[in-house]
């Protein structure tokens, strides 16, 4: 199958014809004949990806089947919403939607501000080695383990043993048994997740600051204004974009409520403010062996996230050409 | 904007207030770990009565002792390093191909390579039907479990990808003109120039590799395979909230408070062994790799 | 050393055709320099050259190879980047060599070769430093090193210049010329500086928009361009194009503009077509200040001086036309300074079609 060019120099057909000849397939042929060493690297991540998160996206069938372990995902009969109306008859699913929606809301109006303002304050600070020790801190309980966090909030807040009560009791009144005081888990779990993250979130907001042009800060100075106005005149508006899309962001991810952390904090007592649908999830599925109706509930959570995560993330495309994929 | 003799005295009484309060801020984020220490190095006595603030009271080595010769405490630690370490290198072999190849702008099929990557982060089947999934695939109570089922994000890939991203393509020509393969390309000319993203993500999988404890707890119930985190996850919850037990564990030398928070700082330490690695790479930006501009 | 044959060479970006059918003949040894502005396909092509960029239609030849699916690695070609692309992990002898060793060429041969190659580029003494330690000309170098030290048929650049400061650009063309005497391989360099492209070529390619507008040596593009594209694009300041309207019958042909007269060559070309728009071309280094035989004087304003040293330009208007001289000055340009008149000979000019832009034969009427 070779055949004579027109130099009269023989060569393979393939090579033959001018690139415009060529068919679907043989164009297929020539770029996995290159690229096929690309495709073998990718092929681990790809496959990856299919067995341990899109295979679950098919097992989610079983939010509309009356799933049994011994008839497995496909032979379980279909029952159609019925799950669905069970949950929304469930008044601890109903309270774990509000509760859900409660902490986020919360979290945003409290912790959103917090990073902002330490980004701020951390610009101001003119002694850099203090300003990078105390960086290097406020960072650091990012790192930490939610176990270890919730074990030092445990530790602290102990009715016999914490420093929190030993103080109470120094100003003359009773112990508080914080944890089991539903009125408290929220200021408690709030409270710990912006000591958590209110440092390592402010990195995007020092970034913003350190992308303002110095010479609008020299002309400030030159024309006489003082610190406080080159904040509100300079720095805040030029960040505002940075904050407007991490606040769209924020928004976007309000039923992530890190519930991990919850998990470790929460007890009967307190789940009437405490229980998210994720943790429900979790004591109906993974503690109740209900898989069917939990797979439901986590059905309900992901669909919602993912609206509100694409309406999210199309605002914020279109307010400035940044997105976070 | 050093010079302090050009700050007026408003400036400088806004100065010295910004860093107090600042220094307030970092303080209150340092007090927990300084208390906890405390805790660990006081004696039973005193931990358990609520006296301990910021020094250890009574200081002894008592509740280290008393953890250090638990072998549970020695088996979980050592469960957690084979999590950590086989976790990361699962996670570099994967990840590091992957991404190379979906930053590559010739690769057909890439749109759909890299929306079937950011699906992942938008839309999550959710616990049950990962941990049927972790079930079926027979990999429940298993070290290869843990170790291969949290190995991709698609966070990592994304920020990896964009980094390959931004080497100038002409690296990639040049390695092609001189003969190498693809191979060759990521191997000998595309890692190399990655190692600051390399290392971040690196730093990224080791951190979370220890720290994790949601899953293992879920997906382990041989009690020789815990890692750390559930070891401590039960003595913190289950115990400490046992205020019955607590007064009955208290001995003069240690008691739960200080067995407690001595396990703390022992699983603390090499994540602040790391930490300033991980420090070395906050300012260069690459933590905003996935802010794709 | 090799021929490089294009044959209708076309690049589709989907629906988007960017080249369209280019025909060269690069001949062995030869030195062709495509130039032409951002856009105008000229990377596009070399890229296709070097098989970074799959050719869309038509067909290349290497030698006498077609290779428009051979991979470039396999083509026998070398090329200099813009950005030189050196690897900062590895030191300059490891730079050099990565391409050889990639192909597995044993450690004692690798070992001469670089030497040799360092020797040629003045590089021997750097051969331990990292990339980051050196400066632009000599990353430039480096660059060139590893393109040569695998003996490949033909080499490519990449506006291999155009990231380094005017001086060491101007010292480092001559470096690229002279090793090209040296070493004669067949190469084919893409800038868009048409200095660059006068002082290296043994032929300049000129592309426009994806098309290939003439080709030819420096000289010929420089006195006889094709069409008013080429004109103003080769040659420093351009060439003057001014359009006017032919008048004065077939005995003595003028262009007339805003009541300017200006005496044009007798062409065949330009015989009874009386009101007919024509672009008149001049060089401004063919503009005397002084008269001379057979030129025709004309009324200018004088607006500007720029000094260049033994040069100056003179921007001029005529009749509101901005339209530049250049002249020696000799030492001085007092004498430049109440200038009112400058002279033009006929058959310098080049007279193009207003409405084509091309060229008039430049036969004269008998």
């Amino acid at each position: 199958m070779t055949d004579v060019n027109k130099t009269g120099v023989v060569v393979q057909p393939l090579a033959s014809k001018t690139a415009g000849q060529l068919t679907r397939w043989e164009r297929l042929l020539i770029i996995l004949k290159r690229d096929w060493q690309l495709y073998l690297l990718l092929a681990p991540t790809i496959i990856w990806l299919l067995v341990f998160l899109y295979k679950p996206m098919y097992g989610l069938q079983i939010a509309f089947k009356d799933y049994s372990i011994f008839r497995g995902i496909v032979g379980s009969p279909w029952v159609g919403f019925e799950h669905f109306e069970t949950l929304f008859n469930n008044d601890q699913f109903i309270r774990a939607i509000r509760n859900t929606i409660a902490i986020s809301f919360i979290s945003l109006c409290v912790g959103f501000p917090v990073p902002i303002l330490l980004a701020i304050m951390f610009n101001e600070i003119v002694n850099q080695v203090f300003k990078r020790t105390a960086q290097t801190i406020v960072y650091l309980p990012h790192f930490i383990s939610s176990v270890i966090i919730a074990g030092i909030v445990i530790a602290a807040f102990s009715p016999s043993s914490g420093i929190v009560n030993t103080f109470i009791k120094a100003l003359g009144f009773d112990p508080v048994y914080f944890l089991t005081r539903p009125e408290w888990f929220r200021p408690i779990f709030i409270g710990t997740s912006i000591w958590q993250e209110a440092g390592f979130s402010s990195i995007v907001f020092l970034a913003a600051i350190a992308g303002v042009n110095p010479s609008l800060y020299e002309s400030a100075v030159v024309d006489g204004a003082s610190r406080w106005q080159m904040i509100w005149k300079i720095t805040i508006p030029s960040i505002l974009p940075t904050i407007i899309i991490m606040l769209i962001i924020r928004i976007g991810n309000m039923l992530e409520v890190s519930f991990e952390m919850i998990i470790l904090l929460y007890q009967p007592a307190t789940y009437e403010k405490a229980d998210v649908i994720n943790t429900f999830i979790y004591r109906q599925g993974i503690q109740g062996g209900q898989y069917d109706v939990a797979a439901a509930a986590g059905l309900f959570n992901a669909v919602v996230a993912f609206v509100l995560v694409i309406t999210a993330n199309s605002i914020a495309r279109r307010y400035s050409k940044t997105s976070l994929w | 904007m050093a010079n302090m003799n050009l700050y007026s005295r408003g400036d400088k009484v806004f100065v010295a207030a910004n860093m107090f309060l600042v220094g307030l801020f970092t303080l209150s984020t340092l007090y927990p770990f300084i208390y906890i220490a405390a805790v660990s190095f006081s004696s039973g006595f005193q931990a358990a009565a609520g006296n301990v603030v910021i020094v250890p009271l009574d200081f002894t080595w008592a509740a280290y002792e008393r953890v250090l010769s638990d072998n549970e405490f020695w088996r979980s630690y050592g469960n957690t390093f084979i999590y950590t370490i086989g976790g990361t290198i699962m996670s570099l072999l994967i990840i590091i191909p992957g991404s190379y190849a979906l930053s590559r702008p010739h690769l057909k099929g890439r749109r759909f390579f890299n929306l079937m990557v950011a699906f992942t982060m938008w839309f999550n089947a959710g616990m049950i039907p990962f941990f049927l999934n972790m079930r079926d695939l027979g990999l429940l109570d298993s070290y290869f479990g843990i170790i291969i089922g949290f190995a991709v994000n698609g966070f990592n890939i994304i920020l990896l990808r964009n980094f390959f991203e931004g080497i100038p393509e002409s690296f990639e020509e040049a390695a092609r003109m001189d003969g190498a393969n693809d191979f060759q390309v990521l191997w000998k000319v595309y890692v190399p120039l990655s190692k600051p993203a390399i290392a971040t993500i690196t730093l990224f999988c080791l951190v979370s590799r220890w720290n994790g404890f949601f899953w293992a707890m879920i997906l382990l119930k041989d009690e020789e395979k815990l890692p750390l985190q559930v070891y401590l996850r039960r003595i913190i919850v289950e115990l400490t909230g046992d205020e019955e037990f607590t007064a009955a564990a208290m001995s003069a030398a240690f008691s739960v408070q200080t067995v407690t928070a001595a396990i703390i700082v022992c699983s603390i330490i090499p994540v602040l062994i790391v930490y300033p690695f991980i420090q070395k790479y906050f300012n260069k930006g690459i933590l905003l790799g996935g802010v794709k501009e | 050393m090799s021929r490089v044959s294009l044959q209708n060479i076309v690049k589709c970006y989907g629906a988007v055709e960017v080249v369209h059918g280019i025909d060269l003949e690069v001949q062995p040894k030869e030195f062709v320099v495509l130039v032409g502005p951002s856009g105008c396909g000229k990377s596009t092509t070399l890229r296709m050259i070097a098989g970074l960029e799959e050719i869309s239609d038509g067909a290349l030849r290497i030698g006498e190879r077609v290779v428009n699916n051979i991979a470039p690695k396999d083509r026998d070609v070398a090329m200099v980047f813009q950005n030189y692309a050196l690897y900062p992990h590895l030191n300059v002898s490891e730079n050099i060599a990565f391409g050889l060793r990639i192909r597995k060429t044993p450690k004692a041969e690798i070992a001469g070769t670089v030497a040799e190659v360092a020797e040629i580029l003045g590089l021997t003494e750097y051969l331990d430093r990292r990339p980051a330690d050196l400066s632009g000309g000599q990353r430039q170098r480096v660059a060139m090193g590893r393109a040569i030290v695998r003996h490949p048929e033909v080499f490519l650049f990449d506006e291999p210049l155009s990231n380094l400061d005017a001086k060491l650009r101007t010292q480092m063309r001559a470096e690229i010329k002279r090793l090209h005497k040296r070493l004669g391989v067949t190469s084919i360099y893409v800038t868009h500086d048409q200095v660059e492209a006068m002082t290296l070529a043994d032929r300049i390619v000129v592309m426009r928009d994806g098309y290939i507008e003439q080709v030819g040596t420096p000289m010929e593009l420089f006195n006889n361009p094709v069409n008013t594209f080429v004109a103003g694009f080769i040659g420093s300041p351009p060439m003057n194009q001014i359009t006017a309207d032919l008048i004065g019958g077939d005995d003595a042909p003028a262009a007339m503009m805003n009541g300017a007269k200006i005496a044009l060559p007798k062409l065949e070309a330009l015989r009874n077509s009386e009101g007919r728009k024509i672009v008149v071309g001049v060089r401004p280094e063919h503009i005397s200040i002084a008269p001379t035989d057979g030129a025709s004087a004309m009324s200018i304003d004088l607006d500007l001086i720029e000094t260049l040293g033994s040069e100056a330009l003179l921007h001029t208007t005529v009749s509101g036309v901005p339209f530049v001289a250049k002249a020696e000055t000799h030492g001085s340009v007092a004498h430049l300074d109440d200038l009112g008149q400058l002279y033009i000979r006929p058959d310098l000019i080049r007279v193009f079609d207003a409405d084509t832009g091309m060229v008039l034969d430049q036969k004269l009427a008998s």
